[in-house]
């Protein structure tokens, strides 16, 4: 039988070994805790990169298309204005060919100052002429042809001092106060945009 | 056994009582010592491994991005091509028609 002595020492180490495993199992609990803590906190924090990585590639995807949409729109435009450029270029040159044909260029002419004296109102008008119009034109013939065409006697004087213009008119009242320029020159300028609107609609069909 | 003897086994008793606590606390705190390292591996391990990801993600869609705007730049010139081609074919009637404007059309 065991003595009161032996039993009293075994329950003193018997309650110092159940404390040492409570310390210890305390310890492992609560470093178990950390870690789960800490597991849970860095796969957040892995997370965070990873979604902002897929936003960073997907900018990173966008702007290797933009960039290549945007270059791809510059070239387009480019060979569009090397195209519109040559066609305006060229329209011009014909148009101010028109000079060269007496029998064309005569009636446009004609238009042409009938144009400005309906936008003048007067019945007296100054015409200016470039030099070579001013002395190959049938001045009369085209008072004749103005007359017939706005159906109203108008008084038309003839400037001395020629213009510098492909061709075309500048038709001002006497005084000189006011004008109205229609040379080719000025009047194919004044033009452009809705030239460049009609090229634009015929080549391209925008 | 005398009564003195008796006292001399209960000491000894409270004696290694004692040191099996203290041995449980050396323990008990080399646990939780080490637990701080492990979790600074961990984070280290785990967040090296998200980064290296990131790049690769990156680095995907920046090649992606790259293959993609390679075969728009194609198409794109094909249809660039086609388009001047057909609107040259038009530069003549377009001349014409700019030509009446401005010697037929009104200011």
């Amino acid at each position: 039988m065991m003595s009161e002595t032996s039993k009293f020492t075994e329950d003193i180490l018997k309650a110092a070994t159940e404390k040492a495993g409570n310390i210890i199992g305390e310890a492992e609990a609560e470093t178990q805790r950390a870690s789960n803590e800490a597991k849970t906190s860095i796969s957040r924090e892995a997370e965070d990169i990873i979604r902002s990585a897929r936003a960073d590639a997907e900018a990173v995807k966008r702007r290797e298309t933009s960039e290549a949409r945007h270059k791809s729109k510059l070239h387009e435009q480019k060979e569009k204005d090397i195209v519109m450029t040559e066609v305006l270029d060229h329209a011009k040159k014909l148009a101010l060919d028109v000079t060269k044909n007496e029998s064309k260029y005569s009636p446009y002419l004609t238009t042409l100052v009938e144009s400005a004296i309906r936008q003048l109102g007067d019945e007296t008008l100054l015409i200016h002429l470039n030099k070579a119009d001013m002395t190959r034109i049938n001045r009369a013939n085209v008072e004749r042809d103005i007359a017939k065409g706005l159906q109203k006697p108008i008084k038309i004087e003839w400037s001395k001092e020629p213009i510098e213009a492909a061709g075309g008119v500048i038709v001002s009242t006497p005084d000189g106060k006011t004008r109205i320029v229609n040379t080719l020159d000025e009047r194919f300028d004044a033009m452009e945009p809705k030239l460049l609107i009609e090229a634009g609609k015929s080549l391209f069909g925008q | 056994m005398s009564g003195i003897e008796t006292v001399q086994i209960i000491v000894n008793a409270e004696k290694q009582a004692a040191k099996i606590v203290q041995d449980a606390e050396a323990t008990a705190a080399n646990i939780r010592k080490k637990i701080d390292s492990l979790i600074q591996e961990q984070r280290t391990e785990m967040l090296a491994t998200a980064k290296k990801e990131a790049a690769a993600l990156v680095q995907q869609a920046e090649e992606e991005g790259k293959r993609e705007a390679e075969s728009y730049e194609k198409e794109s010139a094909v249809r660039i091509r086609e388009l001047i081609a057909r609107a040259s074919s038009k530069k003549s009637a377009t001349v014409e028609k700019l030509v009446d404007m401005v010697t037929q059309g009104e200011k």
